[in-house]
């Protein structure tokens, strides 16, 4: 060891090829499949084939005019927007709990808001079937507190969807929530109090308007999700609590539509990212006015 | 709290985040209960406790073999994953230009960021139009990679975000080479979030159902799939097994990621 240890940077080698594969798996095979759904949804259908040589705008037309699907979009933002409006009022508590508790079965708690995100869709809403059944638990339940005297239809309604759903995307309204949360510093809180100002008071006029941020995102992903939301749909829904994603699943398996499924996905997307949108919009107006 | 003493309203509080809490777990907990069920019915209260449904999982071969394909599937996914999202992570947080940082995140993350069943359509139409369409169960095992790659890159991402470069620095000053640097400095540093990553692609690939509904071959069912298929003509405790089995898959993953790294470092 004579010579000194060179401290000037090292070569750089072109190091992009790190990266090359990620781009090709990306690329590849999301942004040009993606772009295959656009091409598809402006084919020509075919009877002999799985589609015709042609291009036309005819699918749109068609499932923009078609009441039945104006029904089942209805019923899927109607759904969604419950979804998201429950799991926020649910979820609100439980990350503000998680966030401030110094418990120590913080970790078990912890868990119990990341297993349902980890076991599978299928799984889960399996466990709904079983619970929303006409003799299920939750039927026995009402039944035995003198709530009802016939069962409540869960199973194959939108109700039973609805609920089902709720449990399957409430952790991904809690998990940003807490992320923000715990990234608010609790002593701005304590200053409110310092000031006078009740409990109610200082959540209501610091802690919310500090944690919109983690609001905005678990309402925009639980949206997304319950928008296209498959499984839970199929699996409980039946003809009447069919959702879009139901819908076009039938279109591209049980009818082999393809053209036609591809436009009815479009439209899902476009509608969803619309009605995002329109909800940004119009809540960054209404916080403008906050004081 | 300021040491405060506890109000009606806390204690109705804590009640209410309680029952929130049992609604987010019981649903999962009733369906393993009943997979040890002595009777014929997924109701309770059970008649006895057996282990026939699991005999009866068990010398299911349907079952048997969906349950070995989507074990190979997961298996594939993380391996690959492994290798190519940290491979990714340390260029865009180490090496990207700065210009680049934020629309490469942003790609690198979104598999996650756009429905699940639009990019199952999207690979189902891409693969037909290629001419390759379901054979060798390429496409289910493309697009169970595609899904689950975010899960490696977000994990190493951050685990390299956290990371001390002076560490690097110092190594290198010592007279390590690049590579020596990377094996003994740089890896051992990411290695959490190497393994949460890759835990977490191989759960999330083995529970996904979307894409292996419209890009499995034919014939070849995954475990979920097979479950959806059993549960529309049958309605016994044989699915709970299956479930219990999966569930139990997922908790031994969740354990080993809690022993290693700790579970509030999981990135979703």
């Amino acid at each position: 060891m004579t010579e000194a240890v060179p401290l000037a940077p090292p070569r750089r080698l072109p190091v992009w090829w790190m990266i090359l594969p990620a781009v090709v798996l990306l690329g590849g095979f999301l942004i040009l499949p993606y772009a295959s759904i656009v091409v598809m949804s402006f084919r020509e259908a075919s009877t002999s084939a799985v589609y015709g040589d042609g291009f036309t705008i005819g699918h749109y037309t068609e499932v923009i005019t078609d009441p039945f699907v104006w029904g089942i979009v209805w019923r899927t933002v109607r759904t969604a927007a419950i979804v998201t409006l429950v799991t926020l009022l649910l979820g609100y508590p439980v990350a503000y709990h998680l966030a401030r508790t110094r418990s120590r079965w913080a970790s078990l708690l912890y868990i119990c808001v990341i297993s349902p995100l980890l076991v599978g869709l299928v799984v889960r809403t399996f466990a709904w079937l079983i619970i929303l059944s006409n003799s299920g638990m939750a039927n026995s339940a009402l039944k035995a507190a003198g709530l009802i005297d016939r069962p409540i239809l869960f199973l194959n309604t939108p109700l039973g969807v609805t609920i089902a759903l709720i449990h399957v995307f409430l952790p991904f309204v809690i998990l940003p929530l807490l992320g923000n949360l715990q990234a608010i510093n609790p002593e701005v809180a304590m200053a409110g109090r310092s000031l006078g100002a009740s409990r109610m008071r200082t959540f209501f006029k610091v802690t919310l308007p500090l944690s919109m941020p983690g609001i905005q995102a678990g309402a925009i992903l639980v949206f997304v999700l319950s928008m296209s939301a498959y499984v839970t749909p199929a699996m409980l829904g039946g003809t009447k609590g069919r959702t879009m994603a139901v819908l076009v699943v039938q279109y591209l398996v049980d009818n082999f539509r393809w053209p036609a499924g591809a436009a009815l996905a479009i439209f899902m997307a476009v509608l969803t990212v619309s009605i995002i949108v329109l909800y940004l919009r119009l809540t960054a107006r209404a916080m403008r006015r906050l004081p | 709290m300021t040491g405060a003493r506890k109000t009606l309203w806390d204690h109705v509080f804590t009640l209410l985040v309680a029952l929130i809490y049992i609604f987010l777990i019981a649903p999962i907990l009733l369906v393993v209960l009943l997979s040890f069920s002595g009777g014929e019915f997924l109701a309770l209260p059970m008649e006895g406790v057996s282990l026939r449904w699991f005999e009866a999982l068990f010398s299911n071969s349907r079952f048997y073999e969906a349950a070995v394909h989507s074990f190979r599937l997961a298996l594939v996914s993380a391996l690959v994953n492994g290798v190519i999202g940290t491979l990714a992570a340390i260029y865009v947080i180490r090496f990207a230009p700065a210009h680049l940082t934020n629309p490469l995140r942003v790609l690198m993350s979104a598999p996650l960021m756009v429905p699940e069943i639009l990019t199952a359509i999207a690979l189902l139409f891409f693969f037909f139009e290629v001419g390759v369409g379901n054979r060798w169960s390429m496409a289910i095992q493309i697009g169970h990679i595609l899904v689950t790659f975010p899960y490696v890159f977000l994990n190493v991402a951050s685990a390299l975000f956290n990371f001390d470069r002076s560490q690097e620095e110092a190594a290198r000053s010592l007279g390590a080479n690049g590579w020596l640097t990377f094996r003994r400095v740089t890896l051992p540093a990411i290695k959490p979030g190497v393994i949460t990553g890759c835990l977490f692609a191989f759960v999330i690939s083995f529970d996904i159902f979307n894409i292996s509904l419209l890009l499995k071959s034919v014939g070849k069912n995954t475990l979920p799939l097979e479950l959806f298929d059993y549960l529309r003509y049958n309605f016994d405790p044989t699915a709970a097994a299956v479930a219990t089995v999966s569930i139990a898959l997922t908790f031994v993953a969740v354990l080993i990621v809690d022993a290693t790294v700790g579970l509030r470092s999981l990135r979703f």
